[in-house]
C-alpha cells in the first residue's frame, strides 16, 4: 500500500513539469550567478586598475624632511608583497635616490602598462589640476610627492582610497627599512676591512633581495578557510534544501480532502493517513535528492566548487536539511487552513525569511542573530543547515557539526510528528 | 430486510445555515436508494457526513451495523464513492488513476489488476486508457470518475450525482453500469436532482428539501401522496377565458392553466378523463393540434409538497 | 474599469498574504540596513583580534602587542578562555582574527630562530588586513635581527620604521557615508521590488489567466490591448504602493539623505526602476499560472539579479566579465544610478545627464516587457482557443 502510494506520487510530481524544473534550476541557475559573480572576489590582484594623480611639484629643499639615514640604494623596492616579486633585478646605474625618489620610482612601477602587478593608472598633473580631476571622479585620489613628507588626498574611504594610501605607506616603510640595514651592513662591512671602500649599491641590492624574500613565520591553524564564495554556496544548499518544502506540501496537499477532490476520494480509502503521508514524503524525498544531486553534479563538475575535505558531511547535511524543509512542507499543508495559493505564499515567505535570518543576503545577519535571538536560529531549519556547514571550518571538532544534523532531524520529526497528529482523524468544517 | 446504513437525528451546519436537520434514514441491503432534492438540499452535505469527511453537530452514523468514524478503515474497505465532481489526478493517465485508487482498497497486484480491467469495460473506458484526463470529453470524464470510485468491488457504493452535464448517450451507459452493479449485489445511494432517473432506476426514494425528508418511499408511494391521478395537456388554436371555466367545472378537474393556448388540467380522481375532454372540446368547436395524457411525475409529488419546482 | 475593479477584489482576496509578503520585504531591507557593515573600507573600522601572548617577559612579544593594539581592536583570553571558546568567538565573528604569541618568543627570535606565531581567521578583509599587518611587523623585526641588532636597538627600528606613515587627507564636501547609506537600501530595493511585484501580480494574474476566464474574456468584445492595459494598470497600482511605502521606510532608515537633492534623485530612480519591476511581474504572472514553480521564479528573477547586479555585494566587487554580462537586466542599469548619485557632488545638469541615460534604459526594458507580454498574450489566446 505504502509502495503504490510512493510509485503513484512520484508519478504525479514528476508530471508537474514546472513545479520540478524550477526546483532542479533555481539552485543550478543561482548558483551559477554566484560563480560568475564570486570568480573573482577574492583575488585582490585582479582588481580594477585604480586612476590616480601624481604631483612631482618639488618644493625648495629636495629631499628633506626625510628619515636621515637615507643611504643611496638605486634600488627601489617593493611595497606590497605580490608587487616585489619581480624587480629584483636591473637597478638604473649611478643615481642617488631619496626617499622622495623610491617612492615615485615605486608608484611608476606600479603604473607601468607591462607589469603584471599593476596597480595604478597614473598622471603627472599638478597640483590644482589634480584637485580638479578628484573633484570630478576622474581619480580616486593624488599623492603630493613635494612637500616634505609625502601626501595622499582622497575623497572617500572606499577600496581603492585604501589600497592607494597603503602602497604609499609601505614604501616609505620600505625605504625607511633599507636605509636602516644598509647602514648597519656598511657599518659592519666597515669593521671588517676598514680598508675595502663599500660598494652601497650591492649591499642595498642584497638587502632588498633579503627584504622580498623574508618570510613572516606565521602559522595559520583555521583549517581551510571559508571564503565569501563558499559562504554563498552553502547558503544556496541550504535554500535548495528548504525550497522543496513546495514539493512536500504539493505532495500533501493531494491527499487531504479540503485540498482536493483526489484527497476526498483518497480520505475516504480504508488507508491510514500516516501511511499516505509517509509515502508522500518519500516520494518527495526522491524528488528532491535528484535535484539535490544535480545541484551538487553541476557545483562540482561545472563550477568546479571544491567542498574540499568535508564532501560526505556537506552532503549528509544537505539530505538531512532536505528531509527538514520536506517535513516543514508537509506540516505546512497539513496545519494551514487555506488555499493552495495562501499556502505557497506562506511557503515561500517562511523560506525566505530563514535565508535571510541565516545570512543569505549577507552573513553578518547571522551573527547578528545568533548573538542577540538565538533561539530564532535553533528553530530556522535554514540556520541549522549553514551553522551546521560553517562549524565544519572553524571547530576542529564535529561536536557542533553532529549538533545540527541532529537538530534538523528533531525539528523533522516534530514536524512530522505535528502532521500525523493534524491528519489522524481528521474531519473538516466544510470541504 | 438488512440495514447497510442507519442514520439518526444527524445535523450539519455550516455558521446560519442548517444544511442538515435532524436527518434520519436507513438504507437496506442490496437496494438503489435514491436521494432526490434540488440544488443544496443537503444531499451531498449528507454523503460526505456519511464517510465521516465532515464534522457534525449530532447525529449517530452506523454503516454495516458499526459506528462509522475516520479511522473506520474496515468500514472503508467495503465503500465506495463517486463524488459529484471529478476527483482524479490530471497528472495520471486513465489506466493510473484507476490503478491507483483501486490499490488503496486493494493490495494484491493480480487481484487489482483483474479489478481494474472489469471497471474499464464496465464503463466502457477500454479505448482511452492511455489518455490524460485532460484530453476527456466531459461525458468520459465522468465515466473515469466512476471507474475510480468503484474499481474495487465495493458493497456500498454512493454515487453523488453521477450524471451532471452528460449527454443521454453517455447516460444511459452510467445508468446500465449502475444496474449491472446492483445485479452485483452492491447497495447503492444514489443522489441526483433529475427525478426521471430515479424513478427508473431506485427502489426506494427519500426526497430531502432544506436538510430535512419530506418523503420516502418507493416510487409508487410517492406518488400516492399527491391527489392527483392524471394530468392531459390540450394545444389549442384559441380558446376563451368562458370555455376555461367550463373546463375547471367538468367532474374531477382540480386544476386548469392556460399558457399560451397550451391548456393543462389536472385531474384528482375518476377514469376516461381523455374522453369526456375530447367530448367537451367537439362540443365547443375547439380546434386543437395535439392532446397527450400523463401519470404524475416526482416533480409534481414535490411540488405539491414544497410547493416549488425540483429543477430550479 | 471592469478589469481593473476586478483585479482588486482578487487581490484583496489574497491581502494577508500579501501584506506578509510585503512585510517580510520591507524587513529585509530594514533588517539588513542595520546590521550590515556596509564600509567596503577596511581601515575604517578596526578589526576585533584576539591576542593570547604566552611570552608576558619579552619585549619584543610586547612590542608585537602594542603594535597590534594600535591596529585592532584586542581582545585578551580573559574574554575567552579554552579553545573551543577561541573557535566560538571566531564562528559567531565576535572576533576577526586570533594571534597566539608562543612561550619564549623574544628570547627565541633574538636567538635566530623564527618561531611561528599561530594565528586564526576568519577570512574576510579585515582579518586579511590584520594578517598584512602581522606580516610587516614580523618581516621588519626578522630583517633587523639578522642584520645583528640587539634588543633595544631592534625595538627602537621597529618601532620607527612601523611608525612611517603617509599622511591622508579626506577632501569631500558632501555625505558620502549617508549617500552610500541610501544608496545601499534603494539597492535593496532591486530585491524587495522585484520579489514583491513577481509574487503578487502573479498571484492575481493566475486568476485572470486559468483557462476558462481567459475563454471567456476572449470571447468578450474587450480589446485584447485594452483588457492588458487595464490589468496593467491595475498591477501599477500595487506597484506603487510598494514603491511609495518603501520610499516612507527610506525616510526613516536614511531621513538625512533623502531631504537633499541627491535623496530626490533616489527617489525618482526608484520610481523609474518601479515601473520596469511592474512590467517585469507583468510578464512573468502572464508567463505562468503554476503557483508551485512560483517561488522557484522569484528566486531566480529577483535574487539572481541582485546578485548579478550588485544590490547586495558593492558593485566593486563584482568582476567586470559579470557587469558586462548585468548590461542586459534592467536592474544593472538602476543599481549604476544608486551608485552614481551616490558619489555626485553637486547636483546639476551635466551630472544628471547620465543618469537620465540609464533611466531611460530601464523604461526601455519596461517597455520591451510590457510589448512582450502583450505578444505572448495574443499568440497564446489563439493557441488555446
Amino acid at each position: 500500500m505504502f509502495f503504490h502510494h510512493f510509485k503513484y506520487t512520484l508519478k504525479y510530481l514528476f508530471r508537474n513539469r514546472l513545479l520540478i524544473f524550477w526546483t532542479y534550476a533555481f539552485p543550478i541557475i543561482l548558483g551559477a550567478l554566484f560563480y560568475l559573480a564570486f570568480s573573482d572576489i577574492e583575488k585582490n590582484e585582479k582588481m580594477d586598475l585604480i586612476d590616480i594623480a601624481i604631483v612631482e611639484e618639488v618644493s625648495d629643499e629636495q629631499g628633506s624632511g626625510l628619515p636621515e639615514g637615507a643611504v643611496s640604494t638605486e634600488q627601489e623596492n617593493g611595497s606590497l608583497e605580490e608587487v616585489s616579486a619581480d624587480q629584483g633585478s636591473g637597478p638604473p646605474e649611478g643615481a642617488i635616490p631619496t626617499n622622495r625618489e623610491l617612492l615615485l620610482e615605486t608608484m611608476e612601477k606600479l603604473s607601468d602598462e607591462d607589469s603584471e602587478d599593476r596597480l595604478f593608472r597614473t598622471v603627472y598633473v599638478s597640483e590644482k589640476e589634480a584637485e580638479k580631476l578628484l573633484e570630478k571622479g576622474k581619480i580616486s585620489g593624488y599623492l603630493l610627492a613635494g612637500g616634505e613628507t609625502p601626501k595622499v588626498v582622497v575623497k572617500e574611504s572606499g577600496i581603492n582610497e585604501t589600497i592607494f594610501r597603503q602602497a604609499v605607506g609601505e614604501t616609505m616603510q620600505n625605504a625607511k627599512l633599507v636605509a636602516a640595514l644598509t647602514e648597519a651592513e656598511i657599518e659592519r662591512q666597515k669593521k671588517e676591512a676598514a680598508e675595502v671602500p663599500v660598494d652601497v649599491e650591492t649591499v642595498s641590492e642584497k638587502i632588498l633581495r633579503e627584504i622580498q624574500e623574508e618570510q613572516a613565520s606565521i602559522r595559520d591553524t583555521t583549517g581551510s578557510n571559508l571564503s565569501y564564495t563558499m559562504i554563498e554556496y552553502y547558503t544556496l544548499i541550504a535554500m535548495a534544501c528548504l525550497y522543496c518544502a513546495t514539493i512536500g506540501m504539493y505532495a500533501v496537499n493531494c491527499i487531504l480532502a479540503n485540498m482536493s477532490k483526489k484527497g476526498m476520494r483518497i480520505s475516504v480509502s480504508p488507508v491510514k493517513k500516516g501511511r499516505l503521508v509517509l509515502g508522500s514524503l518519500c516520494a518527495s524525498y526522491v524528488v528532491q535528492l535528484l535535484g539535490l544531486a544535480l545541484l551538487f553534479i553541476f557545483t562540482i563538475f561545472v563550477l568546479k566548487v571544491d567542498y574540499g575535505p568535508h564532501m560526505p558531511r556537506v552532503i549528509l547535511l544537505a539530505l538531512a536539511g532536505s528531509f527538514a524543509g520536506l517535513s516543514m512542507g508537509i506540516a505546512a499543508g497539513a496545519l494551514i487552513q487555506a488555499n493552495e495559493t495562501a499556502k505557497t505564499g506562506m511557503i515561500i515567505a517562511v523560506t525566505m525569511l530563514g535565508c535571510f535570518l541565516s545570512g543569505m543576503m549577507g552573513i553578518t545577519m547571522k551573527y547578528v542573530i545568533d548573538k542577540n535571538m538565538p533561539v530564532l536560529n535553533k528553530v530556522n531549519p535554514a540556520a541549522m543547515i549553514t551553522d551546521g556547514l560553517y562549524a565544519l571550518y572553524y571547530y576542529n571538532t564535529f561536536h557542533r557539526y553532529w549538533f545540527n544534523v541532529g537538530s534538523l532531524l528533531v525539528f523533522s520529526a516534530v514536524m512530522i510528528g505535528i502532521s500525523f497528529f493534524a491528519l489522524r482523524r481528521q474531519r473538516y468544517q466544510s470541504l | 430486510m438488512k440495514n447497510v446504513i442507519e442514520v439518526r437525528n444527524l445535523t450539519k451546519a455550516y455558521k446560519e445555515l442548517r444544511a442538515v436537520d435532524d436527518l434520519s434514514f436507513e438504507v437496506h441491503e442490496g437496494e438503489i436508494l435514491g436521494l432526490l432534492g434540488p440544488n443544496g438540499s443537503g444531499k451531498s452535505t449528507t454523503i460526505n457526513c456519511l464517510l465521516s469527511l465532515l464534522q457534525f453537530e449530532s447525529g449517530h452514523i452506523r454503516i454495516f451495523g458499526k459506528e462509522m468514524t475516520p479511522d473506520a478503515y474496515d468500514l472503508k474497505a467495503q465503500i465506495g464513492v463517486v463524488f459529484q465532481d471529478v476527483a482524479v489526478f490530471e497528472e495520471l493517465t486513465v489506466y493510473d488513476n484507476i490503478d491507483y485508487f483501486c490499490g488503496l482498497y486493494i493490495g494484491d497486484k493480480n487481484t487489482r489488476k483483474a479489478y481494474v480491467r472489469d471497471a474499464i469495460a464496465l464503463t466502457g473506458l477500454e479505448e482511452f486508457v492511455k489518455f490524460y484526463p485532460k484530453q476527456l470529453s466531459g461525458g468520459l470524464l465522468r465515466r473515469l470518475n466512476i471507474a475510480c470510485g468503484i474499481a474495487h468491488k465495493p458493497k456500498l457504493i454512493f454515487l453523488d450525482e453521477p450524471t451532471v452535464a452528460v449527454d443521454p448517450q453517455s447516460r444511459n451507459n452510467i445508468l446500465d453500469g449502475i444496474r449491472i452493479l446492483r445485479e452485483q449485489g452492491a447497495t447503492i445511494v444514489y443522489t441526483t436532482h433529475y427525478m426521471e432517473e430515479v424513478e427508473i432506476l431506485c427502489d426506494r426514494i427519500i426526497i430531502l428539501d432544506k436538510g430535512r425528508v419530506i418523503a420516502s418511499g418507493t416510487n409508487e408511494e410517492l406518488k400516492e401522496l399527491t391527489d392527483i391521478e392524471e394530468k392531459v395537456t390540450v394545444e389549442v388554436d384559441r380558446i376563451s377565458q368562458e370555455q376555461l371555466a367550463q373546463i375547471k367545472a367538468l367532474e374531477h378537474v382540480k386544476e386548469v392553466t392556460n399558457s399560451k393556448n397550451v391548456v393543462s388540467i389536472v385531474y384528482r380522481e375518476g377514469e376516461d378523463h381523455f374522453g369526456k375532454l375530447l367530448a367537451f372540446l367537439g362540443k365547443e368547436k375547439i380546434r386543437y393540434h395535439k392532446i397527450y395524457s400523463e401519470r404524475p411525475t416526482l416533480n409534481d409529488v414535490f411540488l405539491e409538497l414544497t410547493g416549488k419546482e425540483l429543477r430550479d | 474599469m471592469l478589469v481593473f475593479r476586478t483585479y482588486f477584489k482578487i487581490l484583496t482576496k489574497y491581502k494577508g498574504i500579501v501584506i506578509l509578503y510585503t512585510v517580510i520585504l520591507l524587513c529585509f531591507a530594514v533588517f539588513n540596513m542595520q546590521t550590515s557593515d556596509n564600509s567596503t573600507n577596511f581601515t575604517a573600522s578596526r578589526p576585533d583580534v584576539y591576542v593570547e601572548n604566552k611570552d608576558e617577559e619579552g619585549a619584543l612579544a610586547g612590542l608585537l602587542c602594542d603594535y597590534i593594539k594600535e591596529h585592532a581592536e584586542v581582545k585578551g583570553p580573559e574574554d575567552l578562555k579554552d579553545t573551543e571558546g577561541v573557535s566560538d568567538a571566531l564562528f559567531y565573528r565576535q572576533v576577526n582574527y586570533t594571534v597566539e604569541i608562543p612561550e619564549n618568543f623574544s628570547e627565541d627570535f633574538l636567538a635566530g630562530e623564527r618561531p611561528d606565531i599561530v594565528v586564526r581567521s576568519i577570512g574576510d578583509y579585515q582579518a586579511a588586513y590584520m594578517e598584512m599587518q602581522l606580516e610587516r611587523f614580523l618581516q621588519t623585526a626578522s630583517l633587523y635581527q639578522k642584520a645583528g641588532m640587539e634588543e633595544k636597538q631592534l625595538i627602537k627600528q621597529i618601532k620607527e620604521t612601523l611608525k612611517e606613515t603617509v599622511e591622508v587627507e579626506l577632501k569631500s564636501s558632501v555625505d558620502k557615508e549617508g549617500l552610500s547609506k541610501g544608496a545601499f537600501f534603494y539597492n535593496f530595493a532591486n530585491y524587495s521590488l522585484l520579489a514583491g511585484c513577481v509574487y503578487a501580480i502573479a498571484v492575481a494574474l493566475s486568476s485572470f489567466r486559468r483557462d476558462c476566464i481567459r475563454r471567456r474574456a476572449n470571447v468578450s468584445p474587450i480589446n485584447n490591448l485594452r483588457y492588458n492595459l487595464q490589468l496593467l494598470l491595475a498591477n501599477g497600482v500595487f506597484a506603487f504602493a510598494l514603491w511609495a511605502f518603501y520610499v516612507l521606510i527610506s525616510f526613516v532608515m536614511v531621513k538625512d539623505v533623502m531631504f537633499t537633492k541627491q535623496g530626490l534623485l533616489f527617489i525618482a530612480n526608484s520610481f523609474v526602476f518601479a515601473l520596469c519591476a511592474l512590467s517585469v511581474g507583468f510578464l512573468i504572472g502572464n508567463l505562468t499560472t503554476n503557483k508551485e514553480a512560483l517561488g522557484g521564479i522569484i528566486n531566480v528573477v529577483a535574487l539572481g539579479s541582485s546578485f548579478l547586479c550588485g544590490a547586495f555585494v558593492p558593485v566593486q566587487w563584482l568582476p567586470d566579465a559579470v557587469l558586462k554580462i548585468a548590461h542586459i537586466l534592467p536592474s544593472y542599469w538602476y543599481i549604476q544610478n544608486n551608485e552614481r548619485i551616490a558619489k555626485l557632488e553637486t547636483v546639476e545638469p551635466a551630472a544628471i545627464k547620465p543618469l537620465l541615460v540609464n533611466g531611460a534604459v530601464v523604461l526601455g526594458f519596461a517597455a520591451l516587457f510590457v510589448a512582450v507580454t502583450n505578444v505572448l498574450a495574443k499568440r497564446g489566446r489563439q493557441r488555446r482557443v
